[in-house]
């Protein structure tokens, strides 16, 4: 299990397991309420080429790795709009949560999401939207700052505001190292009061 | 032997004792993980000398019988030719997705072809790791 920023999968080449690039990441497709990552649109390798008209289910992938997105060959490659459909139909947001506020739900705006925070488990688990981070509003004590922030597994999401509990606020870290226990924590005691 | 070493060695027929090419490049199929072929140079016809048949391949000099069989790569050979299928120099990806560094040197067995270790920039591993070598990198197991 590891922690990635969405930023740092940006732009990541789509390799098959015989050694070549096919294609290379788009735009990350939410699936769940924006809770997971459901696939990803592509483009191809090299600098002027365009968007491909196909894409890739979180489900094809063999692995998401610091460098590169593992596939076994690139017949699991698919019809774009397969990957935007599948996702749709497991309630996917579609909007793009980057430049959301953060408002808890006693109705304080903790701040804006300038990244989103991965997990990637084993093979044939899903990729969790885990955190977000945010640039923190005058409600925190580091105004300004870039904090990462827990999600629970669901939350509700409108495209303007992204609803987290306000225990949410405790559970704050300012490094990748480090989130992964305070999500873990945030999750047992948020799955424990409710 | 490793790769480095036998690169530029003389291939000589065993009939007459002439040199008939230098090994320019070595043909690997990542699928068995075995050397198939040697691409030659400055031979007279053809360019390709399968491996089997290769009399032996010694520490100074490759032998081959017949030097009938340096021939036109066929169409497996080709396919498995070029600089997207080299190993040496080439970025090395683990099936979970994170770079290893880059191939330095590869460790073959000379009476099978078979490729024993790849020799990384980070440590060696074992050839049966091997997965894929392709244009953007050399895939090994995890």
């Amino acid at each position: 299990m590891r922690l990635m920023r969405a930023s740092d999968i940006a732009k990541h080449p789509v390799v098959t397991y015989a050694g070549e690039d096919v294609a290379q990441l788009k735009d990350i497709v939410f699936s769940a309420g924006g809770g997971a990552v459901g696939g990803f649109t592509l483009a191809g390798r090299g600098r002027f080429s365009g968007p491909l008209k196909q894409g890739l289910l979180w489900t094809s992938v063999a692995a998401l790795g610091a460098d590169a997105v593992m596939i076994v060959d690139d017949s699991v490659l698919e019809p774009t709009q397969n990957v935007l459909d599948a996702a749709a139909t497991s309630g996917g947001s579609g909007g793009d949560v980057l430049g959301s506020q953060v408002l808890t739900d006693t109705g304080i705006d903790l701040g804006r999401v300038i990244d989103v925070v991965l997990q990637i488990g084993e093979p044939g688990e899903q990729c969790d939207v885990v955190g977000y981070e945010i640039e923190a509003s005058e409600a925190m004590k580091t105004k300004g700052a870039k904090l990462l922030i827990p999600l629970p597994d669901t939350l509700a999401a409108s495209g303007e505001h992204l609803m987290v509990p306000a225990a949410a606020q405790d559970f704050v870290a300012d490094d990748l190292s480090g989130f992964g226990a305070a999500v873990t924590a945030f999750r047992a005691k948020f799955e424990g009061a409710s | 032997m490793r790769l480095s070493e036998a690169v530029g060695r003389s291939v000589v027929g065993t009939a007459n004792a002439a040199t008939v090419g230098r090994i320019d490049e070595f043909v690997i199929d990542p699928a068995s993980r075995t050397i198939v072929a040697l691409h030659l140079k400055k031979t007279e016809s053809g360019d390709t000398l399968p491996w089997g048949d290769i009399a032996a391949f010694g520490p100074d000099a490759v032998t081959l019988h017949d030097p009938a069989a340096i021939v036109a790569a066929s169409s497996e050979v080709e396919a498995l030719s070029g600089k997207s299928h080299r190993l040496l120099g080439k970025r090395v990806l683990l099936t979970t997705g994170d770079e290893a560094g880059v191939v330095d040197d590869v460790e073959f067995d000379p009476e099978s072809g078979l490729i024993t270790t790849l020799v990384l920039s980070g440590g060696e591993v074992a050839g049966e790791r091997l997965l894929g070598i392709g244009s953007y990198a050399v895939v090994i197991s995890a």
